[in-house]
């Protein structure tokens, strides 16, 4: 009995000593997790940690999420957390400030991303969940029509200016317009998830002058100014009829096959840098270096671009919460950093994204570093999903003329005020 | 010699005056004892894990506002709170319109293609086995490849049914993108899917027939479609219902083809029930009220389920069939 006793405490003992040695951690699929994941096996060697990764769809993270991590107790060392997702999560993750130092990697200093990159990890004044990609509205252009001399003169004698990268929606107007009426392309919108559209949504509002939310007293209230959202609506509206068919129900997937293979498919386009890589492979994309990154066309009242990035998290519970710390310091160092952008992934670092090494052969970085001149967030509360789901609801029936746009708007007022009220605001 | 009493007191073996009686009980006849029980023991353990326990505690759930994350709060007891809440949602009801249209149109077409299908095959011609096989092919189809089929199938540019039907003069057209088209092609590829299911069954129903029934019509003068109407529907009526039940069912039911073809847009046009349930569960984060939808939907299968045993499929019904 003794012996068995013995035996059942050695093993016991074993399996805290292995769990204080390997890291749980989950990541979502994308290029930037995937180069994580490759890179993984330096950072074992350099820290002695075992990791153990679980990678799962960016939908499914928020499931896993939600089921493995409590107050309490965590399945995993590391999660990601994307932007509208951290107010649900902030009261199970570590503070920044209360991690450990790391043993090999020092602890990621906060100014090493912008403050506008550092607002996507922090709620309530903390921060609560390290950014890791640079995850903005970027423009992406197709060079051969812009720079088609023809086409250039054409448009030219049309609209007496030139034929360049849309910086105002007037250009953008103009210039889906003439390109519509010949048949070779046009605006490639966003119809696809909830979040997505609702980004689209707020990038209209904010261009004409009017936010959807904001935080009154505390409290997450609906200030939409209904003539400028109906404005900007009807302004989609308008882009919508010059777009390819079928664009009503486009997600990324779609978007970027039209941009990449289609050379009659939408010619301009906002996308997120995160997918920069599939436009830019030479062995599935017809437009492979040949795209204007720029900051996205401004509206009547500013230029907007619209923020939707990740940010790393070590929950409260961790089992191992040193091991996930030192994971973080190193999946945000400068160091990995440099190997995400060699990989055509955009990590948040600034210095990264404004090192002149890397400028001239990725032109989208410049691009990132302007579109984080004009970063507005979503709103962001617990409820925000319900939100979300209302505005797809009206602004796809606005935007598609299933409704009027100023009966849309109104609904969208409406329903969310319902929301907002149910949830005790 | 009186005749003895039965036993009134159960299985207890003994007479209302606690006296014991000449009769054991059955276990004591068998010489058991409690052996039977306990050999049922775990099959009834499974079946209590498997199907009681998962529904049992879904009623549970429903009856709490049970948050999916910690982090939005706690869960709190609501009693039938999420059922009004349910109620008096406009969405819920959308949801479940949806569904039932999307069950009362496509089932009666997925019959009445299948009934007629096997009346077509059901006799002997060179290839015939191979023709039979080839029309089951789409049930094998995963439902979820059958939704992302259909999607790319319809996509107005590039796909090949979308431009087929631009070729015959029907004007380039957004039909995942329009509400009542997208509703229409979300019945439509369930249809193709499903039809040859209820060919099977009715197919299989139909082999059974004796053939000296329609031989004795036939000499007595009974053309096709009168041996249809009078010998062969009332005789396959309960392969029939058997075939309608297990379709209702799965219909019911029905998510992953939607999810994948539709997303259940364009806006809500498609978000079929399970849908729904889907999003209150893993996007509002509401799993009470996704429990309290299952239920809900459990017990719609249920009423619908024993309308159909009950009016089609009861002893005397098809009793009273047959004697017509």
């Amino acid at each position: 009995m003794k012996k068995l006793i013995l035996a059942a405490l050695v093993l016991a003992s074993m399996a805290v000593a292995v769990s204080s040695q390997s890291i749980k951690v989950l990541l979502w699929d994308d290029p930037l997790a995937k180069i994580i994941q490759a890179n993984i096996p330096d950072f074992e060697k350099a820290t002695g940690y075992k990791v153990e990764v679980e990678m799962v769809a960016p939908p499914q993270v928020l499931t896993k999420t939600s089921v493995g991590v409590t107050a309490t107790s965590s399945d995993y060392d590391v999660v990601p957390l994307d932007e509208g997702n951290i107010p649900v999560f902030a009261s199970l993750m570590s503070t920044w400030d209360s991690l450990p130092d790391g043993k090999v990697f020092k602890k990621t200093p906060k100014d090493s991303v912008t403050p506008a990159m550092l607002d996507v990890g922090t709620w309530d004044g903390k921060l609560i969940a390290f950014p890791i990609n640079g995850n903005i509205y970027v423009w992406f252009t197709k060079k051969d029509l812009i720079d088609n001399p023809q086409y250039k003169k054409d448009f030219k004698a049309k609209y007496g200016y030139e034929l360049v990268v849309p910086v105002t929606f007037k250009q953008l107007d103009d210039e889906v317009s003439f390109f519509s009426a010949l048949g070779v392309g046009g605006f490639g919108p966003f119809n696809g998830g909830a979040a997505g559209v609702h980004a689209e949504a707020i990038y209209m509002w904010e261009s004409f002058g009017t936010s959807f939310i904001n935080w009154v007293n505390g409290k997450p209230k609906v200030v939409l100014d209904e003539t400028k959202a109906v404005t900007g609506m009807e302004f989609y509206k308008r882009l919508m009829t010059m777009s390819p068919k079928g664009s009503e129900t486009w997600a990324h997937n779609e978007r970027i096959a039209s941009f990449t293979t289609d050379p009659k498919g939408a010619w301009t386009q906002f996308h997120w840098p995160s997918y920069i890589a599939s436009y830019e492979n030479p062995d599935t994309s017809l437009v492979s270096g040949k795209v204007y990154y720029s900051a996205p066309p401004g509206g009547p009242s500013k230029r907007v671009a619209v923020r939707g990035a990740w940010a790393v998290g070590i929950p409260v519970a961790a089992k191992n919460k040193a091991g996930g710390a030192e994971f973080a310091y190193w999946w945000t160092s400068k160091a990995m950093a440099q190997k995400v952008v060699e990989g055509n992934a955009i990590p948040a670092r600034a210095d990264v994204l404004t090192d002149p090494q890397y400028a001239k052969k990725m032109p989208w970085l410049a691009a990132i570093a302007d579109s984080m001149k004009y970063a507005v967030a979503r709103p962001r509360f617990k409820e925000v999903a319900q939100v979300q789901d209302i505005v797809k609801k009206y602004w796809v029936q606005g935007i598609t003329g299933q409704l009027p746009t100023a009966d849309a708007v109104k609904a969208i007022v409406k329903e969310t005020n319902d929301v907002l009220s149910k949830a005790g605001y | 010699m009186s005749s003895p009493k039965p036993a009134t007191s159960g299985s207890s073996g003994k007479d209302e005056t606690g006296g014991a009686t000449p009769f054991p009980t059955r276990a004591k006849r068998s010489g058991r004892g409690g052996a039977p029980l306990l050999f049922l023991a775990p099959a009834l353990l499974v079946v209590f894990a498997v199907l009681i326990f998962p529904i049992l505690f879904s009623l549970f759930v429903s009856t709490w506002n049970w948050p999916l994350s910690e982090g939005l709060g706690p869960r709190v007891f609501v009693g039938m709170g999420n059922y009004l809440t349910l109620f008096t949602d406009s969405e819920f009801w959308n949801s479940l319109r949806l569904q039932l249209g999307f069950v009362f149109i496509a089932l009666p077409i997925e019959l009445i293609l299948g009934y007629a299908a096997a009346l077509l095959l059901n006799r002997e011609f060179f290839g015939a086995g191979f023709v039979r096989t080839l029309l089951l092919l789409p049930v094998f189809f995963l439902p979820v490849l059958s939704g992302i089929i259909w999607r790319f199938m319809l996509q107005p540019r590039y796909g090949p049914l979308a431009q087929i039907l631009v070729a015959l003069g029907i004007p380039e057209t957004s039909w995942l993108g329009t509400p009542g088209w997208a509703y229409a092609a979300v019945i439509l590829q369930d249809i193709w899917r499903m039809w040859p299911f209820m060919f099977m069954l009715i197919y299989a129903g139909l082999s059974n027939i004796p053939g000296e029934l329609l031989e004795a019509a036939e000499i007595d003068g009974a053309r096709y479609w009168q041996r249809v109407r009078i010998i062969i529907t009332p005789l396959l009526t309960p392969t029939i219902m058997t075939a309608l039940l297990l379709r209702l069912i799965d219909a019911l039911r029905i998510f992953s083809e939607v999810f994948a073809m539709t997303e259940g847009g364009p806006g809500t046009a498609t978000l079929l029930f399970s849908l729904y349930a889907n999003k209150q569960a893993f996007t509002y984060m509401k799993v009470g009220m996704a429990s309290a939808m299952a239920i809900f939907l459990l017990v719609l299968s249920v009423v619908f389920a024993l309308t159909l045993v009950r009016r089609n499929m009861s002893l005397e019904e098809l009793e009273r069939k047959a004697g017509n």
